[in-house]
């Protein structure tokens, strides 16, 4: 495997035949063409390319308050909405010189904990069904929508969340939240823990997953691969335990990782995340103090000090961080979003040169890219 | 109960009248190819209803459930008439021919299979009338060419579309084949060796006394495997394998055409659920150490098959799919060898047996 190989130099020779894998295939998640030079089932170059979706996102953001873009931030990928509100607002409150309230820190993580589990539930539930395993995919989603579900009630919404605010956070728990919350995630675990063992038992799916698609520790460091995809290669990159935001230093939790860095790997390692985020809800539920979910004034007109911030959050998918310029005014005057799907998406084509066109399915999904992060 | 066995008798003394009318009228074999047709046609579109149903149960689904209230029962027929109104497309590069030919060679395949498959066996007078279209002395051999019809379908559609997927899924089809037709081919000498026999006919009579899944069980197993593929299913449906290549060979059907090539393949599954029942699964006797409760054969036939196509679907709903070399690795490396182990021993038990 080289890094340099992800373009497609030559024209196929006469054994070798160009495969447009999209903008519109069945295993993408989005709108991306990935050409493959394929030599029977081997292939022997891939190229991706990008750009189908395009939003022009952080040319936006500099047009608009910053009020106006923390709705926005949400549409970055659908499924890390309150990972993208929350790292805007602790970048904000940096340039604002405020601290969110204890019980709003606690809050955050919470949700912050429960669109983790959603987006490795959906993901893993990708994945499967790109390994041709329909039914897990099924019992997949039919998890999420219980987590889904949970965050509706501390929400309001079942996808962009808009939930972070500056200093807070915009709703209380609803009443009964914690027994409600500690049932269904009680049930999640038992059911999460059967599926490991069904995934795990299954030598069609060990076939297809152990040493496929290994992405190395080294290589992905150079890609700037984080999250799951790292932590699979055996990596113990958590910006949770790293640099602890919010209140992660209070809270118990393991990283997880595993050795191999396969599509195994990393399917294992969203699993065990899981179970993982599920104990620090439970914990969050225990020690989360009463008091005021908000600030007493909201900044609604917020004009920060000139000055810049970078800040950065464990997403989902890996190392989510925004760089905002402030220059006195109501709008940013740069706004840059460093997404964790982009570096994984670029890590894709030189995982697939020699691997078969069956794998692609395998190996994109587990990587658990999103196209509307790339393009955003 | 009692009229009901009196009723089925009725019926087929008339077919039995009629069969031994063939020689003088091929129209009377036509007319009952067309039931048998019709019969089994019906059969595929069951398996396509059980397997909706029987999916959503495992996948903790429903399923169909609105069109002909609350089990969803007309769905086939809705989703038959949608089929028909919908645009023929004949891709610009497609080989017209080729495109067009390879359902209907599919779905010939599939009703040339049909003939020889015998329901029941009918003992009138001392005189033995086996329900089948057409009884021949080398039944399963026959069957055993026919069904290799399918892969030229399958290839043809796979070059004809002008589609790379549809290409590369023909390449796959042709691949996976020849490594399953020899177990396929060798599992099913196995049996004949211990029958004495290449007419299905006498191979379930054979079993009368003894099922040969319980004489030869790796036989079973070899032939079950090959089977699946053959019939191209979950976990050997790489010629149509959605997330790698669209929808494979049919990528490029749309409407009707598509509709036959689906239920071409159903036909098949159908097919192959009746084999399997008849040369492993003792026909249309009854069970071992039961008998057959007094109940008439073609029941305990089609009861038999219905088990075996519900176990095709639930290795679908539980498994998931073999990357392609994987299945040719399987093929030749594992399974042909079962198969011939499996042919040595049934050889050695058949020649103590008889």
């Amino acid at each position: 495997m080289t890094h340099e190989a992800t373009q497609i130099t030559s024209p196929p020779k006469p054994s070798e035949m160009l495969l447009h894998l999209g903008p519109q295939h069945p295993l993408q998640p989005g709108p991306f063409l990935l050409d493959l030079k394929i030599e029977g089932e081997t292939i022997r170059e891939a190229e991706l390319k990008i750009g189908y979706i395009h939003k022009g996102m952080e040319k936006v953001f500099e047009d608009r308050t910053y009020i106006q873009i923390l709705p926005l931030t949400d549409r970055i990928c659908y499924l890390a909405s309150n990972s993208n509100n929350d790292v805007y607002c602790r970048g904000m409150e940096e340039l604002l010189g405020i601290e969110p309230t204890d019980r709003a820190k606690y809050l955050r993580v919470l949700t912050n904990e429960l669109c983790r589990i959603q987006s490795h539930l959906l993901g893993i539930g990708e994945y499967t069904t790109d390994v041709g395993f329909l039914t897990m995919f099924i019992y997949m989603v039919r998890e999420r929508e219980s987590v889904v579900s949970l965050l509706e009630a501390i929400t309001g919404s079942r996808l962009n969340h808009n939930y972070a605010r500056f200093g807070g956070v915009a709703q209380d728990l609803p009443p009964g939240y914690k027994e409600m919350a500690l049932k269904s995630l009680g049930k999640l675990k038992e059911l999460i823990k059967s599926h490991d063992d069904m995934m795990s038992s299954d030598s069609i799916y060990l076939k297809r997953t152990k040493g496929v698609g290994t992405l190395t520790a080294k290589e992905a460091g150079e890609l700037g691969v984080a999250g799951p995809p790292l932590r699979a290669a055996g990596v113990n990159y958590d910006l949770r335990r790293l640099e602890p935001y919010l209140v992660y230093d209070e809270l118990d939790f393991n990283v997880i990782t595993q050795t191999d860095g396969d599509v195994f790997s990393r399917v294992k390692v969203r699993l065990l995340e899981i179970l993982e985020s599920i104990y620090i809800i439970e914990q969050c539920l225990d020690q989360m103090p009463s008091g005021p979910y908000k600030q007493d004034v909201t900044p609604y007109i917020t004009r920060p000090e000139p000055g810049e911030v970078y800040s950065r959050i464990e997403d989902p998918r890996g190392e989510m961080g925004m760089y905002i310029i402030s220059d006195g005014s109501d709008k940013p005057y740069r706004f840059r979003i460093r997404g964790p799907a982009f570096a994984t998406a670029q890590a894709l084509p030189p995982l697939l040169i020699g691997t078969y066109v069956a794998d692609v399915a395998a190996i994109a999904a587990s990587m658990d890219s999103c196209t509307s992060e790339v393009d955003r | 109960m009692g009229t009901f066995v009196e009723l089925y008798d009725g019926i087929m003394e008339l077919l039995v009248v009629l069969f031994s009318t063939w020689a003088l009228a091929p129209w009377v074999r036509g007319v009952l190819g067309g039931l048998v047709i019709g019969a089994v046609f019906g059969g595929a579109l069951v398996m396509v209803y059980l397997e909706r149903k029987f999916l959503g149960d495992i996948q903790s689904r429903i399923g169909p459930n609105r069109v002909g209230g609350r089990f969803g029962v007309l769905q086939l027929i809705a989703d038959a008439i949608k089929l028909f109104t919908k645009e023929d497309i004949i891709p610009a590069k497609a080989d017209k021919w080729l495109f067009i030919g390879a359902p209907i060679v599919a779905l010939t395949s599939g009703f040339l299979m049909v003939a020889v498959i015998p329901f029941d066996l009918l003992v009138i007078n001392g005189k033995e009338y086996a329900v089948a279209v057409s009884r021949m002395d080398i039944s399963i051999l026959y069957l055993e060419a026919v069904s290799g019809l399918a892969i030229f379908a399958i290839f043809m559609a796979g070059w004809g579309s002008g589609s790379k997927y549809s290409l590369l899924a023909g390449f796959r089809n042709v691949a996976k084949m020849i490594g399953y037709e020899v177990p396929l081919g060798i599992s099913i000498i196995s049996v004949a060796v211990m029958a004495h026999s290449l007419d299905i006919v006498e191979i379930v009579q054979a079993q009368s006394t003894l099922w040969y899944i319980i004489a030869q069980p790796l036989g079973f197993v070899v032939f079950f495997i090959a089977l699946l593929a053959d019939v191209g299913r979950i976990p050997f449906d790489q010629t149509e394998a959605e997330e790698e290549l669209v929808a494979g060979w049919a990528t490029e059907y749309s409407g009707m055409r598509w509709g036959l090539a689906f239920f071409a393949e159903y036909l098949h599954a159908v097919v192959g659920a009746f084999i399997i029942t008849l040369i492993f699964l003792g026909g249309w006797n009854g069970l071992p150490l039961i008998g057959n409760l007094n109940i008439p054969g073609i029941f305990w036939l089609i009861a038999k098959t219905i088990m075996v196509i519900m176990l095709f679907i639930w290795v679908r709903g539980a498994l998931p799919r073999y990357r392609i070399d994987q299945v040719i690795d399987i093929g030749w490396k594992v399974l042909i060898p079962l198969a011939l182990l499996n042919l040595l021993w049934s050889t050695i038990i058949g020649l103590i047996w008889a």
